[in-house]
């Protein structure tokens, strides 16, 4: 999740009559999590869901609502104009197709305020732009461009000053020298050509969705902003073109329109969505019973707008609040508007009657059986690896099952047998008292249409008179005392195991397991200095068929 | 009230009284108890005012290399006089038999004016009858002396020589018996036993101290009204993430945070129906085209709702309490507070009273079980549920709140497509939390480290 850092006074300043403590009482009912805190300032994680709580402007907004202070939806008011064109051509379309933005003027840009918008662009575009993929956005400084603008697709060759750069680059030389330019270059697959946005003077705006020219840099003397987002869907594009609208008309700029035209693109309308919702299905959800008026106050403390209609409630939701789907998130948002610290817990009498799971409560008297022969039980991963399953214990890693990419060496394949694990674990306890003698039950896995899953038991016992007798005699006892099965344990040659001494452990003419003292050089190599004797047994082919 | 002893100790004492001072290595012969025995009823009858142990300091002697060389074939200069004794020798011939020992025997010889040399010849003078050092050389011979029985003039005339004499510091420890330990009649034993002293541990066999942790926590669930349903460990991303409402270009399915299985695609995901439903709703609410071939991918369960989600799609019960409870994975970075592999719990509850208090009773319910009363709800994310909420637990030890299960109701997104008409709450989070607060741990790692120590010494009924 998305952290971002605030100030408790520069919030104080956007929200109002609050106190610091109020803020920080209040963050998390909005679901914002704080993370620390030092004087002031508070890191917060917010939900991706939000991307409106990725600036304090938004945040701001959010807690105003939720404290009383300004309650109901945000509405945009955008200046029509004709000033600012931008056109799209044609050869864009199989690219990156749509663009659309606006402009914000007159608005004051301190350090801080630069601060929130690049952390918000960058949280938007990895949220809902999902890595910039769906979609990006570009602010500029409107004053350095001069109108209007065209959308359109330009080769490598094509020479600008990016963001951040001294000197004129070529697109190639972005793509593959710059920091940006390698991580989404990819983003414009094999073709030879790339997008831009350039202005009458047929300079490069903006090369989306890698970056910016340097020419159009907000800096704090900047007054007037023109943002862009360019995207491969249209809607999701003026989505965070809504969000970005809202935060910086809360900001204190004032909107004005920029005109879409060509292939597929228009004008963006941030058009508000209304949804009716029962106040019944409301009340059933939460557990309430409140009124019509509670409900539409809850909503508008929500920063939503809300009237009824008999029993309906007819919501208003602005165009950035595109996380709403239906009736079920607005029963939310009268929760949040509500308060959560106000609902009472209930608890409502069960009609019906528990179960433990058959499968768990065989286990659950296996490991009584096991605890009762004198063995301590084990737990270890299902995800193992090529070492502790296969290399050290002489196994065929044949048919493995791996996992992809995975952040940990000894996690990377799932254990297809549980004793490598547990020889595993011996070696860590030679400094130990012995004897040692452990068991695991759990999870082991095959390739089989596509993935079989079962239950084993895996059972050794090492110590310096450990022998084959003893660990037989343990499976017998479990088998017969416990489940009243009945074995026999036939010559086997496996290379975990020594020669001469390994058995196939045989159930109702199955072979369900093996049994036997362990391959000395396996004992050497994990440095063991006592002789190691064990089983394992296919429960789910045995006991937990019998069910 | 009569004392009472150790059978070591009684040994001891009868050893001693018949023999007043030993050292430990003549009690290990008359009681004929090992060196550990002897030193651990030393140290018990010290301690009870019994027995006196004098610790003192002597050096010890012996012979080194060249010392052991001149034992054997006489000191150098009594090997040059014997090679003269019967006549004028070539010097040259001398020098040849003696070896590396010549310079100093001839420089001694010399000085002392026992023989007289001209040119290449050696003549003897006088045959002294005893020279200095030799009686001391056979005194220490292969034995190891005390200082103090040898003769000091002898032996600083050895100590002049290289490599003749060693000397070691070694302790000596004399045991005697306290004048109380002397008039003490342990005949007169009444046959009872040190009922105080120490006993040897038993190496102990019990459950995983996780697994007693999840037991604890089932049963709550069932004496709660749930029962309890099992699933695979591996799941196709259909149910997993697909049928879950999480859009398939959505952060949590990338390589990065869910483990995939290499080259594994499910043939048979779910009925041609289930598929075309859900796909239609990621296509209208995410708006993107959904496929099925990525929804086919096999992961490692991320979370247990594919196991519940599944057997709600498949019986569609009008009412039900259920849970789930094992392991699930993340593709994350091991360390103290990571795991690839936890267990979690996940419950879900169906039926007309399925609203938000009473899924916030359920939780107050369990939490009160587990010994936690100071809880709070904070709304939080899901993808699948609306509303989604957080609990909150205060935990006395670390002085703070601490984020536990989570929680909402299965979004109308979720559960339409699947043909789940009721509403349905759920929640669910992970065990091993709960049992390092129950354990006092603070590295997660230690439930799957399996060291015997942590193991064998672990309280177990708390």
């Amino acid at each position: 999740m998305p952290v971002i850092e605030l100030s408790y006074s520069r919030l104080q300043k956007l929200i109002g009559k609050v106190t610091k403590k109020q803020i920080s009482d209040s963050l998390p009912f909005l679901g914002l999590d704080i993370e620390s805190e030092e004087k002031d300032l508070v890191r917060i994680e917010y939900s991706p869901n939000r991307p409106d709580y990725s600036t304090d402007i938004g945040i701001a907004l959010g807690l105003q609502g939720l404290l009383g202070i300004k309650t109901g939806s945000i509405k945009l008011t955008v200046k029509k104009s004709k000033n600012y064109v931008i056109t799209v051509k044609p050869t864009i379309s199989k690219i990156r197709p749509f663009v659309t933005g606006i402009v914000a003027k007159n608005g004051k840009i301190d350090d801080k305020t630069i601060k929130q918008l690049m952390t918000m662009q960058e949280d938007l575009h990895f949220g809902i732009g999902r890595k910039r993929k769906k979609s990006s956005i570009g602010i500029h400084d409107l004053d350095k461009i001069s109108f209007p603008l065209t959308y359109t697709a330009t080769d490598k060759n094509h020479k600008f000053i990016p963001l951040n750069s001294k000197k004129e680059l070529t697109i190639s030389e972005i793509i593959t020298d710059t920091e940006t330019g390698k991580d989404y270059g990819h983003l414009l697959g094999q073709s030879s050509k790339v997008p831009i946005i350039i202005d009458s003077n047929k300079k490069i705006v903006s090369f989306p969705p890698i970056i910016n020219a340097g020419i159009t840099t907000v800096t704090t003397k900047t007054k007037n902003l023109f943002v862009e987002v360019t995207g491969i869907n249209k809607a999701d594009a003026e989505d965070m073109l809504s969000v970005v609208a809202t935060i910086l008309q809360s900001a204190g700029f004032t909107l004005e329109n920029v005109q879409i035209s060509g292939a597929k693109n228009s004008s963006p309308k941030f058009q508000e969505k209304k949804i009716s919702v029962d106040s019944s299905l409301i009340n059933q959800t939460l557990g309430l019973d409140i009124s019509t008026s509670k409900i539409i106050s809850s909503l508008k403390k929500s920063r939503l707008s809300a009237i009824s209609k008999g029993k309906k409630i007819i919501c208003t939701i602005p165009a950035y609040r595109f996380d709403i789907f239906g009736p079920m998130d607005l029963v939310e948002e009268v929760a949040l508007g509500y308060g959560l610290q106000n609902f009472e817990p209930t608890v409502s009498p069960s009609q019906t009657i528990g179960k433990t799971n058959p499968v768990s409560l065989q286990l659950k008297s296996l490991n009584q059986a096991m605890i009762g022969l004198g063995f301590l039980e084990a737990l270890n991963s299902s995800l193992s690896s090529k070492r502790v399953l296969y290399d050290m214990t002489n196994r065929n890693s044949k048919n493995i099952i791996s996992v992809l990419d995975s952040k940990s060496q000894e996690h990377t394949i799932l254990r297809d047998s549980i004793f490598p694990g547990l020889i595993e674990n011996l070696s860590r306890n030679i400094h130990e008292s012995y004897p040692q003698k452990m068991f695991e039950t759990g999870n082991i896995f095959n390739l089989e249409k596509p993935i079989s899953e079962k239950i084993n038991l895996a059972v050794i016992s090492a110590h310096k008179d450990a022998n084959f007798t003893e660990i037989k005699s343990v499976l017998q006892t479990l088998l017969k005392i416990g489940f009243r099965i009945q074995i026999q344990t036939k010559t086997a040659v496996n290379p975990s195991f020594q020669d001469g001494h390994c058995a196939n452990i045989i159930f109702n003419g199955n072979v369900i397991g093996i049994i036997g003292e362990i391959d000395s050089t396996i004992i050497e190599n994990y440095k063991i200095r006592v002789p190691v004797v064990g089983f394992e047994i296919s429960l789910s082919d045995s006991i937990l068929k019998s069910l | 009230m009569s004392q009472v002893f150790h059978d070591i100790e009684k040994k001891i004492i009868n050893s001693l009284k018949e023999n007043p001072i030993q050292t430990p290595e003549t009690l290990e012969n008359s009681t004929q108890l090992s060196p550990d025995q002897i030193r651990r009823g030393i140290e018990w009858l010290k301690l009870k005012d019994l027995a006196i142990v004098d610790e003192s300091k002597s050096s010890v002697i012996s012979l080194g290399k060249n010392g052991l060389d001149s034992f054997e074939k006489g000191l150098p200069e009594r090997r040059l006089l014997n090679l003269v004794k019967d006549g004028p020798r070539k010097l040259s011939d001398i020098q040849k038999e003696l070896g590396f020992v010549f310079g100093p025997a001839i420089g001694l010889c010399r000085k002392n004016n026992w023989v007289e040399t001209s040119s290449d010849q050696i003549i003897i003078k006088t045959i002294p009858f005893e020279l200095p050092g030799e009686k001391t050389l056979q005194q220490i011979g292969n034995k190891k002396l005390s200082k103090e029985q040898i003769n000091q003039n002898d032996f600083s005339e050895l100590l002049k020589r290289p490599n003749f004499i060693i000397e070691d510091v070694i302790k000596n420890k004399k045991i005697s018996l306290t004048l109380t330990a002397k008039s003490l009649d342990i005949s007169n034993d009444s046959g009872a036993i040190d009922v105080e002293a120490e006993v040897p541990e038993i190496l102990v066999a019990r459950t995983h101290p996780l697994k007693d942790t999840i037991d604890e926590i089932r049963e709550i669930f069932v004496t709660l009204g749930f029962s309890e349903i099992l699933g695979n460990l591996t799941q196709s991303s259909f149910w997993n993430f697909d049928a879950l409402f999480t859009p398939q270009d959505h952060p949590a399915r990338e390589l990065q945070d869910t483990f995939f299985l290499d080259g594994i695609s499910a043939k048979k995901i779910a009925n041609p129906e289930q598929i075309r439903k859900v796909s239609d709703s990621h296509k209208k609410n995410w708006r993107y085209q959904w496929d099925v071939n990525e929804a086919r991918k096999m992961v490692l369960r991320t979370h247990t709702t594919c196991v519940t989600i599944k057997h709600l799609a498949e019986n569609k019960p009008d009412e039900a309490r259920i849970f789930s409870l094992g392991r699930v994975f993340r593709n994350e970075k091991v360390s103290y507070k990571h795991l690839v592999e936890f267990n979690q719990i996940e419950g879900i509850v169906v039926g007309k009273d399925a609203n938000l208090r009473n899924l916030m009773g359920i939780q107050r319910e369990f939490y009160k079980r587990i010994g936690i009363t100071k809880i709070k709800f904070w709304p939080t994310f899901f993808p699948y549920t609306e509303p989604s909420l957080q609990t909150m637990v205060y935990n006395e030890k670390l002085g703070k709140w601490i984020e536990l299960f989570g929680m909402g109701i299965f979004r109308p997104e979720v559960t339409k497509p699947l043909g789940i008409t009721k509403p349905v709450l759920a929640w669910g989070g992970g065990i091993e939390r709960i049992a390092m607060l129950k354990y006092d741990l603070d590295d997660v790692r230690e439930f799957y480290n399996n060291s015997l120590g942590w193991l064998r010494s672990n309280t177990k009924c708390q």
